[in-house]
């Protein structure tokens, strides 16, 4: 749980936390590693979608370096297999998501983000 | 293009969900279906003009309210004419004559047909000169012929009186039990690894999944996932799911596992559980809109859970700014929340979704509703611009029921992300009150599920039900 896809789709949301509030950097991980569909129409669909650098900096911090640095311009199967890979496969079970702005910190417990905020940070 | 007439038998269920299922369905894999009047819901019976007979299959194996489908020979309300239109439709049944084994059903709807009448029923139609073996177990071809007869006689016909007491009599050959159906059962709550005391039944998170066209490669997301209910069966026809709720312990239950992800697991189905998180959707972490194929949810609606969001019930004075002290205890702390009525959140609920969709994609949802005060109106205070209702379902409990709303994001245009401050519809005015404000003339229609906890929980009466006090 939590995988990248999700990770990249996540952003601080405390009030007047609007600029530098994404990626979430990722610390103190547990991973694990899960099978998923491979479903290249998917992944096609779903890569307009993706902030790359915030894919890249967050595989990076959990130690995944397959994907290449620049966003690709054309798909080949061997480069869906490892998006596939890191987009779906990668779970973090346990650790914490850190604001880059406001340093919010987002626990993650068997698998489940806890992203509700504190009173003082909605008013 | 030449098209077949193909005969549903519908299950006795749902009756007001069979058509948007089968339009849904169509949509799905991309064939025309028009249905104009072709299909009342108050019978179980119901004719399709199809371009192929693969489309009528494939709508056996996904519509969770079809029983069976069959190639139609022959409808009439006399047998007389039955038989004139089974001779007619020789060039569909003439193959089978020479050396197929077959089976002769004879059903009845609304009543019951005595052996000795069901083989003369099947006598009747000795024209057709089936010279195969009857095999009852495993032949090769079934016909089946079903009497409707107009309503609740139930009683047990001794005799072929043939003509007129029929509303219409089916003859056909059958093509395919539904086989989606038995999926009732492999989801049946009673059976799941984690449940609560919300958890939708298994034959409407069913229909509600085929109302998202859910099928591999698509991202649905449920914002008030509770037990996960409408996740399995989503999941189950191969999209991506995604859930999250305000109260993280619904989606948890007791155990280190996640208890939707142990329910997900018994159905094979853990893979294509996204990811669950918790949040209030009033202050969601979304980077971007434009991200989902559909939204299906279930939202509270106060009677066994209320709908609450991050807040107070009194609100703060504004120049009393909250210290802000930082949290001691993260996994521990609670933020305080209050009630979310009914009618502000279905509002919001849409805005939300037209922000997060894509453009075409579905939300489908239910919106409880007091049955006497409906009006068709009362979906206007829910719709914004580029949203359009395509399917509104009633499932009926007496003084109360609710709607399975289906609305398509009808635009391309992206919209910002909503702000959530959608004020509930004005509570109903009572008897009296609009003349004393001067007002008989236009009085405002207020939805019926608006307040529909204190409603509830009043038992539906009407104002003018109270006693004197």
């Amino acid at each position: 749980m939590v995988r990248l896809i999700t990770h990249n789709l996540l952003a601080c949301h405390a009030k007047g936390c609007t600029t530098n509030n994404f990626p979430l950097k990722l610390t103190d991980v547990k991973l694990a590693l899960r099978e998923a569909d491979f479903n290249p129409d998917f992944l096609r669909g779903f890569l307009p979608r993706v902030e790359w650098d915030a894919l890249i900096q967050a595989s990076r911090e959990i130690g995944d370096t397959s994907l290449p640095v620049e966003r690709p311009e054309m798909l080949d199967d061997d480069l869906l297999r490892q998006l596939h890979h890191v987009l779906l496969e990668i779970h973090i079970d346990e650790g914490s998501m850190t604001c880059p702005n406001c340093g919010h910190v987002y626990p993650i417990s068997n698998g489940i983000p806890n992203m509700l905020l504190a009173e003082h940070e909605i008013w | 293009m030449p098209s077949q007439q193909y005969l549903i038998v519908f299950a006795q269920a749902h009756e007001d969900f069979r058509v948007p299922e089968l339009l849904s369905i169509a949509e799905l894999y991309g064939f025309p279906l028009n249905i104009e009047n072709d299909i009342d819901p108050s019978r179980p019976f119901g004719v399709l003009d199809l371009e192929k007979e693969e489309h009528v299959r494939l709508l056996a194996r996904r519509c969770i309210l079809i029983k069976s489908v069959y190639e139609l020979y022959a409808k009439g309300c006399t047998y007389e004419d039955v038989h004139r239109q089974n001779r007619a439709s020789r060039h569909l049944w003439e193959k089978y004559i020479p050396n197929t084994s077959f089976k002769f059903v004879v059903n009845g709807y609304n009543h019951s047909i005595s052996k000795a009448r069901q083989r003369q029923v099947i006598e009747d139609f000795s024209y057709m000169g089936f010279m195969g073996t009857i095999d009852l177990l495993n032949p090769e071809v079934t016909l089946g012929c079903f009497e409707e007869y107009p309503n609740g006689h139930r009683t047990v016909r001794l005799e072929h009186k043939g003509a007129s007491e029929f509303r219409d009599v089916f003859f056909g050959r059958l093509l395919e039990q539904g086989s989606a159906r038995p999926l009732i059962q492999t989801f049946d709550v009673k059976k799941r690894q984690y449940f609560g005391n919300t958890s939708m039944e298994a034959e409407i998170s069913l229909l509600m999944a085929n109302q998202t066209l859910a099928s591999p490669g698509k991202l649905i997301y449920d914002p008030f996932i509770g037990t996960g209910s409408m996740a399995y069966t989503t999941a189950h026809f191969g999209a991506f799911v995604f859930g999250s709720d305000i109260d993280g312990r619904q989606m948890r239950g007791k155990e280190a596992q996640p208890g939707i992800m142990r329910a997900a697991a018994q159905y094979g189905v853990r893979q294509r559980i996204l990811d669950l998180c918790t949040f209030d959707i009033t202050r969601n972490p979304w980077r971007c809109g434009g991200l989902f194929d559909a939204i299906i949810t279930d939202p509270p609606y106060g009677v066994r859970a209320g709908a609450k969001r991050l807040g107070r019930k009194k609100e703060r004075v504004a120049d009393s700014p909250l210290p802000p002290q930082p949290r001691t205890d993260v996994q521990q702390y609670v933020p305080p929340t209050k009630p979310y009525e009914l009618s502000a959140l279905a509002a919001d609920l849409v805005i939300l979704a037209r922000y997060l969709l894509k453009p075409g994609g579905r939300l489908v949802f239910f919106l409880p509703t007091v049955i006497d005060e409906y009006k068709e109106l009362d979906l206007d205070s829910v719709l914004c611009d580029g949203m359009q209702v395509i399917a509104n379902s009633l499932q009926d409990f007496g003084a109360w029921g609710r709607r399975l709303i289906t609305i398509r994001k009808a635009t391309s245009r992206s919209y910002p992300p909503p702000t959530f401050d959608s004020q509930p519809v004005p509570p109903a005015l009572r008897d009296g009150d609009a003349e004393r404000e001067g007002n008989p003339s236009s009085p405002i229609h207020v939805p019926a599920h608006r307040d529909f906890r204190e409603k509830y929980f009043q038992g539906f009466k009407k104002p003018s039900d109270a006693g004197p006090s």
